[in-house]
């Protein structure tokens, strides 16, 4: 057996290695497009090297073709990472330190390009000028440097940009531990075929070059180093695909949210602000003017007071719906407090999602779908227009809830024996009374001193 | 939105003989770039493009940061007035009755944007609005001639393909050009401001983040 052979068995049993590795542990749990075209290339690589080690294909342009068709897998690697990291795949994203840079990713996206075209014409060069390619400690003409140099150098420069490209995704600041591990791996293993190429273009050097009492030894060195790099290179790429992580919320559930919470919600509001504002519920001005005294003369927390005077023009504009608000009726208020539900019974989900309470200001807490108004208040407003008595909700209500059924019966939103069968006649009910009583005189008050 | 263009000083019969030889060259040449311009809406994973593009995917962020780093990456001034009511009571009803919740107005020549807002609006439509208006300058909506013939509503599936308008001049975020019909700019416009909205909440748990350092 040559050292050719030798060496293509070598290669082609870690290839082989590789590749039932990728097959039995990492392709059933995780199928990437990287995964899927790995697992290929590692079997065209161990058929490759195979061959190589079973016929001796030494002397012309067999010779050749033979080792510009071993470089082709690492080259059609370099070129997927390249073109995988610049976003060219499809649905796929960019890496985030390329999207920042429209250079790199021009350059990580001409790779295929650059590549495909260097090995074709170093593939020219062979064939024109052929070389004793295979055969590995043998001298060489000038013309197989060139050849080598031709593919290796687009590769050298490839792979080194990839491997930075992974550093600086890693190193980006707050990123899970994870993703860190995983770049570094996936930098590690480009920067061994960055390696990998540069010795094999000092190898092409050396054949050519130095006398052959010097080259043997060093040439019998740089395979042994060569073997080492692809054996790294391999269990790096193994490491980094083996590093997985879920995203704490799914795609999916983030559509459906944007789709359906989000837009029910803003909807909802919007076309009540316009009713409010544009005065299209007429008995509301009134009657949220009181529900706000009578929060304030009970002593109620800011909270609750937002909770009641969201109630009341729920319910006022429920009750009177204007051309601007027939989409708000008791259904969509239902729909968008069972979609709230949702959300909250994902305690990681509803933690997260929050918004501010006012525009660069850091003095008010931030609202969450649990703590703004409109969730206490859909589920109040709905009992007092929709409920008919039906609550299964055996809690006695909060002192808000009683001054907005209070202010809604006053005004004629809601009916007073309907009121009567809800509410029960306790020290609640009969405060939340006072408080509105008084309220509608401090009012009255007002409105005559001015 | 309204756009403040600048005024040119050589107005007069000639010129407009002049742009009236223009007009019909300058629609044929926009004809055909609505034959080949043409893009579906905005995906969640397209806007995070944007927002790596602006320092931000990855990160938790207000719609404050968002403004500020959008501002700095298409070099203008972009302000928020947020109007509280007391100031100018007239403001709310006026909006709510033509059915708007804010305004965007920009101005070439100053390089600025300002969007106005009343303070009544509810948190979460306040900030949502806010993000809409932005939105429209990342999209680069403002540095577009507005084509009539294009002002039907329609409700496409959003893999649809979508004409759209080449730019006067200026810079914009999106990598598409802007949509040709108003609605699907406004439609546009939404997406980008729910995108935003879950895109800062969530920070690196977003799906979408992730996926930019997890590319094999």
């Amino acid at each position: 057996m040559s050292a050719a052979q030798h060496q293509a068995l070598v290669l082609g049993s870690v290839s082989f290695v590789a590749f039932i590795f990728f097959l039995c542990f990492l392709l059933p749990s995780k199928r990437t497009k990287f995964s899927v075209f790995a697992a290929c290339n590692l079997l065209f690589v161990t058929l490759m090297f195979g061959a190589v080690a079973l016929v001796d294909l030494s002397g012309g342009r067999a010779e050749i073709m033979v080792a510009v068709m071993t470089e082709l897998p690492v080259v059609l690697i370099v070129a997927w990472v390249c073109l995988a990291l610049a976003g060219g795949l499809p649905a796929q994203l960019p890496a985030e330190p390329v999207a920042r840079r429209p250079w790199l990713r021009a350059i990580l996206g001409s790779a295929p390009l650059v590549l495909l075209l260097s090995v074709g014409l170093a593939t020219v060069v062979g064939l024109v000028w052929p070389s004793p390619a295979l055969r590995v400690y043998a001298p060489a003409p000038p013309q197989f440097f060139v050849l080598k140099g031709l593919i290796m150098t687009p590769e050298v420069i490839y792979s080194g940009f990839a491997a930075m490209v992974f550093v600086m995704a890693g190193r980006a600041t707050g990123l899970k531990r994870r993703f860190y591990f995983k770049n570094l791996a996936f930098s590690v293993g480009m920067v061994c075929i960055a390696l990998i190429a540069l010795e094999s273009t000092v190898f092409a050097g050396l054949r050519v070059w130095p006398s052959r009492e010097a080259r043997r030894a060093i040439l019998e060195t740089l395979n042994t180093l060569e073997a080492c790099l692809a054996i790294c290179c391999i269990l790096a790429f193994i490491a980094g695909l083996s590093l997985r992580y879920t995203p704490a919320v799914a795609t999916t559930l983030l559509h459906r949210l944007q789709t359906g919470w989000l837009r029910t919600q803003e909807q909802f509001e919007s076309l009540e602000w316009q009713a409010v504002s544009s005065g299209a519920a007429g008995r509301l001005t009134h009657a949220s003017d009181a529900v706000v005294e009578a929060c304030r003369i009970e002593g109620l927390s800011e909270s609750d007071t937002q909770r009641a005077l969201a109630t009341i023009r729920l319910v006022a504009v429920m009750r009177d719906p204007s051309s601007e608000t027939q989409q708000i009726t008791p259904d969509a208020a239902r729909k968008l407090y069972e979609l709230q539900e949702e959300i909250l019974y994902d305690d990681v989900l509803a933690s997260k999602i929050s918004w501010a309470a006012g525009w660069r200001s850091r003095a008010l807490e931030p609202q969450t779908v649990k703590s703004a108004p409109l969730h206490d208040a859909l589920k109040a407003a709905l009992e007092l227009v929709d409920n008919h008595g039906e609550s299964e909700d055996v809690r006695t209500p909060p002192l808000w809830y009683y001054i907005v059924a209070v202010s809604a019966t006053d005004a004629k939103m809601i009916d007073s024996t309907h009121l009567s069968m809800q509410l029960r006649d306790g020290t609640e009910r009969r405060a939340a009374v006072e408080a509105y009583d008084a309220a509608k005189r401090v009012l009255r008050m007002l409105e005559d001193h001015d | 939105m309204n756009v403040d263009s600048p005024k040119r000083d050589l107005a007069g019969p000639l010129l407009d003989r002049l742009t009236g030889f223009w007009r019909p060259l300058r629609n044929l040449g926009a004809a055909r770039s609505r034959v080949n311009g043409s893009r579906s809406l905005l995906t969640a994973a397209e806007f995070q493009e944007e927002l790596a593009v602006l320092g931000l995917s990855g990160r938790r962020f207000e719609p404050e940061h968002y403004s500020d780093a959008l501002g700095e990456y298409l070099n203008i001034s972009i302000t928020v007035h947020v109007i509280p009511d007391s100031w100018y009571p007239e403001l709310s009803r006026l909006l709510a009755i033509s059915g708007r919740l804010g305004e965007l107005r920009y101005s070439e020549q100053l390089n600025l944007a300002a969007i106005l807002v009343p303070g009544s609006l509810p948190p979460l439509v306040l900030t949502l609005t806010i993000l809409h208006e932005l939105g429209h300058l990342a999209a680069g909506d403002l540095l577009i001639e507005p084509d009539e013939q294009f002002e039907e509503q329609d409700q496409h599936a959003e893999q649809t393909m979508f004409e759209t308008l080449p730019l006067k001049k200026g810079k914009k975020l999106a990598r598409g050009y802007p949509f040709a019909k108003e609605s699907l700019r406004e439609r546009e416009a939404n997406l980008r401001a729910s995108y935003a909205l879950f895109a800062g909440c969530l920070g690196d748990d977003s799906p979408y983040a992730h996926g930019m350092y997890d590319v094999l």
